[in-house]
């Protein structure tokens, strides 16, 4: 029969079987991508928590560290952290730790969100009762920059392993492995392995926090498939002292160092367990441990096998204000950016007013930042842009679409000047920019009003509180410590300054911090936008800079951070709403404001109490009572190491009694 | 038949949920102590995840403090024929609870509650705890 057939039927047979081939061929790597499983496994829907874990429906006892790698800080912070944390203001809404959140009773939903041309999910969205959505993004975009927010549920993404599903989360707040106590900090990884086995989930969980254990805490929880369920919901809607009692809204519960015995009192209906295995450690997780139960082994001479976290967590914190000689512009809200600017955040708000700056950096920095500002302002302001109506059809007075023409044919216009600057201290990173930065800007003038210092020409308009003003210069005959172009050309001394109009369509009002960091500090906020920026009273990166030799104390910045935290309001469930930008550290909210609050306020309770019993600053510093947040906001080197913060804080509550 | 039965679990469930406390009140209040206060509602606060009756009654050293008494969330409350009008500021009641872990904190985790003008009570009866 081939050979019957013409020669042109023939070839185009070869050629029709050739094209099925390479059709073929070409669909083949459709399938067969490495990042998901040939057919992707579909964990969508609505799923019930398998009940068989001690912390999914009992009360976990106080102080149970089982099976729990801790490490000597981990144990620390989570003795001295009280359960009842959960009523200040600012906690009690928060959402379950994401550790526990799937040891959470309500069940949980997982929805899938495609691209509509491929079909691929793009996003997995986990629910559960009290949480906020969490997207699990599976399209390979990157994890954000350190000095991006943390969140309750964190920064997802996911990739196919097989069939399982691997999820890795970072930028999560500090919370806790499950209820009852036992801490994490903020610089964790979580990674999550779900794999579906026919109508079981089974989700491993890798809680990475080398600040607080030696290696990290796995545990597995199990899901079944019940599509007639649905994911409990609970709102969250009380006033926000209601869990409060007292008077004081700034109240911090907390244990002090050895004050919190309560896992002795249920040790005693629990004979059979060790309280050594109870407190947690490495040496405790492993089945090696028993052999130093009937003795036969030294616990100080057993050695167990280890993993070690997967990052450099040092690395991670100070990523967050790098100094890299480099300006990294983060857009917050309103009209409000964050310019990390080599280790130091500088404030700005632009709009089609001009420019206002929070600080000015380090003098070397100032042509990057006054560049940086000047592209932002540009962009914001004066950005080209595509022809939007042709003809008669373009609006205004101007005539036959000349607006529209002369947008496409001429060159943006200049950048908006900076009209103000406001230097929240007189330390040298938010003054240095100063001078350069007040000489490219313009506050307009008339000569004798409109300023307190009078003929200061064609600058920007510098604001601070009186105390910056005086640390920076000086009598005449003597030697400032800035230069002249560089000082305040308006300063305030009551408790707060309301510049005098809006800037950029909004109020900004200067809020004094009495005694804090030193003795003129600022808190600048912008109402619209509802932003705070918090200068040197808040970091992410350190414990506070306190100059107890320039009016500064540990009472004072933790007053500072209790007036961050009555102006602003989170949006829901404690996280977001007001922004914070500190002068160091990432964008942060009123929950990470009060992480930072309650961990002063443990550090003066513990300083305060070891001075009632007599000890000096030599014997509080050996006590370590910071031993706990060391690893977190501590240093033995460089400019504010944790021994100059403790007699700092030691130093001022002597001073004060 | 079986349709009815799978309902009943549900609800049963979803009640049960509802109770669910966002922290541990072991880890919060010492269980194995109670104290007493005698005192007049100031604030009741009817609400999810936990309601809470705020009193002013005299501390163990006599000051008047006010006093955070935890009670249950909404669904339990209403359950046990509680409701927002129930409590009305300035009512004399007579509490019973578990004072908290940490050293000088006002707050309470509610065991039975008393209003003596009429004799409403809540804590004496079966499922009346809170969990």
């Amino acid at each position: 029969m081939w050979g019957d057939m013409d020669n042109a039927f023939r070839n185009k047979i070869v050629h029709m079987g050739l094209l099925l081939t390479v059709g073929v061929l070409m669909s083949l790597p459709a399938f067969a991508q490495p990042a998901r499983p040939a057919i992707p496994i579909d964990i969508a829907g609505e799923w019930r928590l398998e009940n068989n874990e001690e912390d999914t429906t009992a009360q976990p006892p106080l102080g149970d560290y089982l099976g729990i790698p801790f490490n000597d800080a981990g144990r620390m912070r989570s003795d001295t952290t009280a359960e009842s944390i959960w009523g200040i203001p600012e906690f009690q809404c928060r959402p379950h730790a994401f550790p526990h959140q799937w040891r959470g009773l309500g069940g949980a939903r997982i929805l899938k969100e495609q691209d509509p041309l491929t079909r691929d999910v793009k996003t997995y969205h986990i629910q559960f009762m009290r949480s906020l959505d969490r997207p699990v993004f599976m399209d390979g975009r990157p994890h954000p920059p350190a000095w991006a927010p943390h969140t309750w549920t964190g920064f997802s993404t996911g990739e196919w392993i097989g069939n399982t599903l691997k999820v890795t989360t970072t930028h999560l707040k500090d919370g806790y492995l499950k209820r009852g106590g036992p801490q994490t900090s903020d610089m964790y990884t979580m990674t999550e392995y779900i794999t579906r086995h026919d109508d079981i989930l089974t989700i491993v969980t890798y809680m990475d926090d080398p600040l607080y254990e030696d290696e990290p805490y796995i545990q597995s929880t199990t899901y079944y498939y019940d599509p007639a369920s649905t994911v409990a919901t609970e709102t969250c809607n009380g006033s926000a002292f209601a869990e409060n009692g007292g008077t004081d809204r700034h109240h911090v519960p907390h244990f002090l160092p050895g004050q919190n015995t309560a896992w002795k009192d249920w040790l005693k209906n629990e004979p059979g367990i060790p309280e050594e295995a109870v407190r947690g450690g490495i040496k405790t997780v492993y089945p090696e441990y028993r052999s130093t139960l009937n003795g036969s082994t030294p616990i100080a001479s057993l050695t167990v096998p280890s993993s070690k976290s997967t990052f450099a967590v040092d690395k991670r914190i100070a990523d967050q204000s790098p100094k890299d000689g480099q300006v990294h512009v983060m857009p917050v809200q309103g009209n409000i950016y964050m310019l990390v600017a080599d280790g130091t955040n500088i404030t700005v708000s632009v709009g089609q007013e001009g420019v206002l700056v929070v600080n000015t950096g380090s003098a070397t920095m100032s042509d990057k930042i006054l560049a940086a500002i000047n592209q932002l302002s540009s962009s914001v302001t004066a950005q080209a842009a595509t022809n939007k109506c042709a003809g008669a059809d373009c609006p205004g007075i101007w005539g036959w679409s000349s607006p529209y023409i002369n947008s496409i044919i001429s060159s943006p216009a200049p950048s908006k000047p900076i009209r103000y600057i406001v230097n929240t201290s007189a330390a040298p990173d938010h003054i240095g920019g100063n001078e350069k930065l007040a000489s490219a800007g313009y506050f307009p003038r008339v000569a004798g009003f409109g300023a307190a210092v009078e003929n200061v020409g064609r600058i920007a308009s510098i604001v601070a509180h009186e105390n910056v003003l005086n640390r920076m210069s000086a009598p005449a005959g003597k030697q400032a410590a800035a230069p002249a172009a560089a000082l305040p050309t308006d300063t305030y001394f009551d408790e707060f300054n309301k510049l005098p109009a809006f800037v950029n369509g909004e109020a900004v009002v200067l809020y004094h911090a009495p005694a804090a960091n030193t003795d003129g500090d600022s808190l600048v906020f912008f109402r619209r936008s509802d932003v705070i920026s918090a200068g040197n009273i808040f970091s992410t990166v350190s414990y506070p800079i306190i100059d107890i030799d320039k009016g500064g104390s540990i009472e004072g910045v933790i007053n500072g951070l209790n007036q961050i935290l009555d102006l602003a309001v989170a949006e829901y469930r404690g996280q977001g709403g007001t922004y914070v930008i500190p002068s160091h550290g990432r964008l942060s909210d009123t929950a990470d404001v009060a992480s930072y609050r309650n961990m002063l306020v443990m550090v003066r309770d513990r300083v305060q109490d070891l001075i009632k019993k007599g000890m000096t600053l030599e014997q509080v510093k050996a006590a370590k009572p910071t031993m706990d947040f060391d690893g977190r906001y501590g240093s033995n080197s460089g400019s504010w190491t944790t021994a100059m913060f403790l007699e700092a804080v030691y130093k001022s509550l002597k001073e004060k009694k | 038949m079986r349709r009815t039965v799978l309902l009943i679990i549900s609800l049963a469930l979803l009640a049960g949920t509802a109770a669910y406390a966002h922290h541990s009140y072991g880890a919060t209040y010492d269980t194995s102590r109670e104290i007493k206060l005698e005192g007049k509602v100031v604030q009741f606060v009817f609400r999810n995840p936990h309601s809470f009756v705020h009193v002013q009654a005299p501390d163990p050293a006599g000051a008047e403090q006010r006093w955070a008494v935890e009670w249950a969330g909404t669904s339990q409350l209403s359950n046990s024929g509680v409701s927002r009008e129930s409590l009305k500021v300035g009512d004399d009641v007579i509490i019973v609870g578990r004072p908290s872990r940490v050293p000088g904190e006002y707050r309470l985790l509610m065991v039975t509650l008393k209003r003596p003008v009429d004799g409403f009570t809540w804590g004496t009866k079966g499922g009346e705890t809170v969990d």
